[in-house]
């Protein structure tokens, strides 16, 4: 076979449809194309099982623990050279290295050899998810859809609560890692804002206050409740946050 | 009420979710009045899982793959302020990709292929897309094991590797695998189909 195979259109237009990169009427005009062609037909049957292989045999590997820890320090320690010196953003970076760092020593993971930080991992989680193009695996309001979606993804289902009529609004849930641990989070909204609430089994070296901290900008307000450790984290008011876990924590679970 | 699994292309809930604020367009948007720490914590950091596994396929090496993730990771904090919008997962793995080839081109000069090279390679060697074959063929590919696949995906020349690995592994859409390349969609699209080809003929060799 030549080189020009592979630059056939009719090819890469193949492997953009199987890809989900083209619009619906070339769509339309490539499927109809691959019906009559068993040439076509027998490339996309060949890259959907490459893909169907690469999917199944090659998951995307963890990134090691304390990779995160050494960026975020080698950073600070570049910050002297950025071309933006403000005696403010340093003052506040130090202030904000000092509270990660005291922070460090209790959010330490005790299988994992090197401490996670699990405030920061939880806030990193809650970003992604803004940026993502939903902050939600599975949409919905209704708590009896929300929680069996768990069931299957992590080993224990988390407790789900409808606090509609106090403002706050279930949007969904989705799967978050931390310390390599897939654990739930639900996903409330106030107003413009939304609430991560992560649940996690809580372990006695997983103790800490239970007081608000703030990391990167973002209010965090963490709880126990029957073994269970709650993160909830917002760009919420702290005092909205705290009545948001408080609400959360007396609500009665019916499911 | 059903379960709804997100299409990755729609935002159901837009309309009812707060805006996007972090993926706006318009960057000085998003980011006017965060410090740089603030803007790197918000740009850099959600992507260095993608940072870390798109270092390790192109140095073949955990170790090595953590020193280039943490190099780049100086250098986007240096140019943070140079991100003007669009996807920050590409503005990061762009950064990433040239730390890695300059990693490569300085630790392990036997290792670099340059584009030029790759041209020329593609010239000598027989593509191996094929029009001929059965459905048996899919099964088989299929069935490749992990090891074999690897191994398969190491062997590609580095710009058809990146190609693949963000396509496949990494589930970036081809307008994001353009910017992090540097690269038209063109040529995103013919390496993407030669790197899958020449996977499907070295599974197919080895079975």
């Amino acid at each position: 076979m030549t080189r020009s195979d592979s630059d056939d259109k009719s090819v890469l237009l193949v492997h953009a449809y199987l890809d989900g990169e083209l619009d619906p009427a070339n769509a339309l005009g490539v499927a109809q194309q691959i019906g009559k062609e068993p040439a076509l037909a027998l490339e996309a049957e060949r890259i959907k099982a490459l893909q169907q292989s690469i999917y199944r045999q090659l998951p995307r590997e963890e990134t090691p623990p304390g990779l995160r820890a050494r960026i975020e320090k080698s950073v600070g320690g570049s910050r002297r050279e950025s071309v933006w010196p403000s005696w403010r953003a340093l003052a506040a970076s130090i202030a904000l290295t000092a509270i990660v760092s005291s922070s460090s020593t209790w959010f330490m993971v005790g299988a994992q050899q090197q401490p996670t930080l699990i405030a920061d991992a939880i806030v990193s989680d809650h970003i992604r998810a803004l940026m993502a193009p939903a902050p939600v695996d599975v949409i919905s309001t209704d708590r009896h859809t929300v929680k069996p979606w768990f069931n299957g993804r992590i080993t224990s289902a988390p407790r789900v609560v409808d606090l509609a009529k106090d403002d706050f609004t279930l949007i969904g849930g989705r799967v978050d890692v931390i310390a390599r641990t897939p654990v739930s989070t639900l996903v409330y909204r106030r107003a413009k804002h939304l609430i991560s609430l992560t649940a996690m089994p809580a372990e006695s070296r997983f103790e800490l206050d239970k007081s608000a901290r703030t990391v990167s900008g973002y209010n965090v307000v963490r709880w126990v409740e029957n073994g269970v450790s709650y993160w909830a984290v917002s760009d919420l008011e702290a005092k909205q946050l705290e009545d948001f876990a408080r609400l959360f924590r007396t609500s009665k679970t019916e499911l | 009420m059903t379960v709804t699994p997100l299409q990755t292309k729609t935002r159901p809930i837009e309309a009812e979710s707060p805006p996007m604020r972090l993926v706006a367009s318009d960057a000085s948007d998003a980011f006017r009045g965060l410090d740089d720490n603030a803007r790197f914590r918000s740009i850099v950091m959600p992507h260095i899982d993608e940072a870390y596994r798109l270092a390790a396929w192109l140095t073949g090496n955990r170790t090595d793959a953590e020193d280039v993730v943490q190099d780049a990771s100086i250098r986007a904090f240096r140019a943070i302020r140079n991100y003007a919008g669009g996807s920050a997962r590409s503005w990061v793995l762009s950064i990433v990709r040239n730390t890695a080839y300059s990693w490569l081109r300085k630790n392990r000069p036997a290792t670099v292929v340059t584009v030029e090279d790759l041209e020329a390679v593609e010239l000598e060697q027989a593509d191996p897309g094929d029009r001929d074959g059965d459905n048996a063929e899919a099964a088989l590919i299929a069935k490749a094991d992990a090891e074999q696949l690897r191994a398969a995906i190491a062997a590609l020349p580095p710009a058809f590797r990146e190609t693949l690995v963000l396509r496949d592994i990494e589930g970036l859409d081809y307008r994001e695998i353009a910017q992090a390349t540097e690269v038209p969609i063109g040529t995103v699209m013919s390496r993407l189909a030669r790197a899958r080809h020449r996977l499907i003929a070295t599974i197919k060799s080895e079975q």
